[in-house]
């Protein structure tokens, strides 16, 4: 299986080669034929990919260490499910699922546009095939061949890093994957509107739905990605600026800035340069997010020994990408002027536009922290990194700007709103917002940037249940029906301003989570069992953590090394205001074959904070059962994972099939006769 | 050895399956069957949205009256702007204005008559009871009635759609 998934990866070098070059010229010519033979490679190409993926994955399950691959990512002990997620363990796998997902949405992209967007389609396809065809290129050419043998079969391999040895391996790095790949749909789109010429919003309207489900994805593998970091010691918590880290939110912010730019140029036919840009750009740093990362080029400020090739191609192939594409963009300027001006600074485009103003900030920003070390050793020999403080200190008031935006847009008509009218509807959104703050401080709450924070959060909250009561107040009025099915026929008729708003309640629950990090409580402790440790919460809840006992797993024999870990397991009865609540078993595991260690944290959540559990310092050696406890009472933590899902389910809204009249068929029934009574409104 | 007959067979599947419209002439269609996307009739789109929405935006209390009067009839001249098929290429939009408005008054009033009643006959002006397929009168298709009349009542129908 695995000989014939590298048989399969040479097979579809050509095969791709041949898509690209036909369907550019079956578009230029107008051959059908053509197009058609190009659009069957994308089946073919996602076929091609699936066996060599297979042939990657059937090496991993077959313990076939004569693949140098498989041989770095994984060992006999290794769980059967991780030996799955191994093709994406490495950088190497990594890359063959990438082009894996690509193809995918490749075929879907084709198969869905067989019968329309005709005149896209060909540079479409073409521009999908070009990149699945460098991707292939790369992984057969650029020594990163997941097939690469060793030319001897060690008897075991050197095992997966205990840190992914998680069950979100198998979730976290799929789902944001996804996200990355499907952005491709759009990219190609807008490259095909510059390359033919049809640049009204019509690239805008077919992709919108690729936009959003890149941006589900996205934000599903960013919440899920700081779910695994929260869980797993060592990775500082849910976010830590790490470069990782940073390079996945980054094409999410100009995702972000997107969204929100492209109504304004489908509404008033504006910002269609910039639109342009952001599509571009936003898709080079889904590749910066997946490539450059893994490729040690920015870890190089940590060790000088990788191997620096990938990145380098990497950063041509992008370089060549940004500049054919401004190329473009400058080639079609007439085309791409703006239609129509901004009327006044209140009007909801302006808004949109300082929204996208922010983002774009936000994203410059990380972007140069995550640079900064690359910069400086390029421009003056020595790395400086720049650490969570640069981070926080810029980024939290912008977002906090953007947060209060989202309350603020909403409520603002489009072209231009008076004074007066903002100030009415403003009251009392506002008048919940001072009380949220005048209640914290009652409480005596005196962090700043939290208080802020909390405030706005009430402020734009009641601003979304404000507009769902009245428009649902309105549509009830107007269509003449109950409460409940005027909210449902109101969600129906527009969905992306609705499953927008949900987003953003989402996202104020998040803020609200991320805020509570500064009323964190942290105590240390050294345990005998039978000891106890108590910590006092934020919110005044008294918890005790009685530490029971250890027990651990090692084999008895220490040279018996038929275990993938060993654990040692602390057995803590918690107890909240005397009350018994439940147990934790946090722990530490040995993996003797890559002898490394990793520490399980114990997690205890409630509605309002979670109990946080390091078994810190265990005498592994002794057998002694004292054990260093470090115990975190983290505020508002769950309301984190709350606001994520809360978010997803916004954007699902927004994706489900919509009940409005799509354009072609509004057009269709132009001309065959009047619309049925209900399609309208 | 497996591997390699499989690799084969493969290769000569796909290559057959890629190479295959090139040889039979057998095409995908170079452009859509139906040209129904024109740029005329995304900006009637966003015309009737854009009065959509400002409908809605006055419903929800974000405009006041004096704003929502003034952007009404700066819309609802756009949107018959966009309606007028000959206005495209600049055409001064005025005349194009008064020319349609009343016109527009008339469509609205029929198309609001029809929905209630029934269907309009494209060629003879009339009404049947709803959901008739062919024309009592005249026997001409009602659905498939083409012509710049029926275009430009199905236009003005979402007009009337948006103020209802």
């Amino acid at each position: 299986m695995t000989v014939l998934g590298e048989i399969a990866l040479w097979i579809a070098l050509p095969v791709a080669l041949w898509g690209t070059v036909l369907s550019f010229i079956g578009g230029r010519s107008g051959r059908g034929d053509l197009i058609l033979s190009g659009e069957r490679t994308a089946y073919v190409l996602t076929l091609l990919i699936l066996v060599a993926s297979l042939g990657i994955i059937a090496a991993f399950v077959g313990n076939q260490y004569q693949y140098s691959y498989v041989a770095n990512y994984s060992n006999r002990e290794l769980d059967t499910y991780f030996k799955v997620a191994g093709l994406w363990a490495g950088q190497r796998g990594s890359l063959v699922f990438w082009t894996l997902l690509l193809s995918v949405f490749a075929s879907i992209a084709v198969f869905t546009n067989r019968n329309r967007n005709r005149e896209f389609m060909p540079y479409v396809s073409g521009t999908l095939l070009g990149l699945l065809a460098f991707l292939i290129v790369v992984l057969l050419f650029a020594d990163v061949s997941p097939f690469e043998r060793l030319g001897f079969t060690p008897a075991n391999g050197r095992g997966l890093n205990p840190q992914l040895q998680s069950y979100w391996m198998t979730i976290h790095p799929p789902t944001l994957y996804l996200g990355f790949t499907a952005f491709a749909v759009p990219f190609a789109f807008a490259i095909s509107a510059l390359l033919t010429g049809r640049l009204d919003s019509r690239w805008i309207a077919i992709t919108r739905r690729w936009i959003l489900l890149s941006w589900f994805f996205l934000t599903c593998g960013i919440v899920l990605g700081m779910r695994w970091a929260y869980e797993e010691l060592g990775w500082g918590g849910y976010w830590f600026w790490d470069p990782v880290e940073n390079a996945s939110l980054l094409p999410w912010l100009t995702a972000t800035a997107f969204l929100h730019s492209i109504q304004i140029q489908e509404n008033r036919g504006m910002l269609k340069v910039w639109n342009m840009a952001l599509v571009v750009i936003t898709f080079l740093l889904t590749l910066f997010a997946t490539f450059l990362t893994r490729s040690g080029l920015i870890e190089s400020v940590h060790s000088f020994a990788q191997n620096l090739t990938i990145a380098y191609i990497f950063l041509g192939f992008m370089g060549g990408l940004a500049a054919f594409s401004c190329l473009l963009i400058v080639y079609r300027l007439p085309l791409l002027r703006s239609e129509n001006q901004i009327q006044s600074f209140l009007s909801r485009e302006s808004a949109f536009l300082f929204n996208n103003l922010l983002l774009v900030g936000i994203t410059f920003a990380v972007a140069w922290g995550t640079l900064f070390p690359l910069i400086t050793e390029g421009f003056f020999g020595e790395t400086i990194n720049v650490g969570p403080p640069f981070y926080n200190r810029v980024n939290i008031p912008i977002g906090l700007i953007l947060l209060a935006l989202m309350g603020i847009g909403p409520v603002i008509a489009w072209r231009r709103a008076s004074p007066r009218n903002l100030r009415r509807n403003f009251v009392l959104p506002l008048v919940a917002g001072v009380a949220v703050l005048g209640a914290l401080l009652l409480a005596g709450v005196r962090h700043n940037m939290a208080l802020a924070t909390f405030g706005v959060s009430a402020f734009v909250m009641a601003i979304v249940v404000r507009e769902f009561w009245k428009g649902t107040k309105a549509r009830a009025r107007i269509a003449g029906e109950g409460v409940f099915s005027a909210f449902r026929g109101l969600v129906r008729r527009n969905r992306r301003r609705w499953g927008g708003y949900v987003v953003h309640a989402g996202v104020v629950v998040l803020f609200t989570g991320l805020a509570g990090a500064a009323f964190d409580v942290v105590v240390e402790q050294e345990l005998a069992p039978g000891e106890a440790i108590s910590v006092r919460s934020a919110f005044g809840n008294e918890y005790r953590l009685v530490y029971e006992s250890l027990s651990h797993s090692r084999p008895r024999a220490a040279e018996d090394v038929a275990e993938n870990d060993w654990r040692w397991t602390a057995l803590m009865t918690i107890y909240r205001n005397g009350e018994r609540i439940g147990v934790t078993r946090p722990e530490r595991r040995i993996y003797p074959v890559m002898e490394q260690q990793s520490t399980e944290v114990g997690i205890a959540s409630s509605l309002l904070e979670d109990l946080y559990v390091i078994p810190k310092d265990v005498d592994l050696d002794s057998g002694a059962e004292r054990v260093v406890f470090e115990v975190k009472a983290l505020p508002l933590v769950p309301w984190i994972w709350c606001g994520g899902l809360v978010v997803a389910i916004g954007a699902l809204v927004g994706l489900w099939p919509t009940g409005t009249v799509p354009v072609r068929a509004a057009a269709a029934r132009r001309v065959r006769g009047p619309l049925p009574a209900g399609a309208v409104g | 050895m497996a591997a390699l007959i499989g690799g084969i067979l493969l290769a000569a599947g796909v290559m057959l399956y890629v190479i295959e419209p090139v040889f039979s002439g057998r095409g995908a269609p170079v452009y859509d069957s139906e040209d129904d996307y024109d740029e005329g009739a995304a900006r009637r789109r966003v015309a009737l949205t854009a009065l959509r929405d400002l409908e809605y935006d006055r419903a929800t209390g974000k405009l006041d009256r004096k704003d929502y009067e003034s952007l009404r009839a700066e819309l609802s001249h756009d949107a018959l702007r966009q309606l007028e098929p000959d206005a495209e290429g600049g055409d001064p939009a005025d005349s194009v204005v008064e020319r349609a408005s009343s016109e527009l008054e008339d469509e609205i009033a029929q198309i609001r008559r029809a929905l209630r009643e029934g269907l309009e006959c494209a060629s003879c002006q009339h009404v049947n009871r709803a959901g008739a397929r062919f024309c009592a009168q005249c026997g001409q298709a009602l659905e498939a009635g083409g012509g710049a009349g029926t275009r430009t009542n199905a236009g003005a129908s979402g007009v009337a759609g948006a103020e209802s």
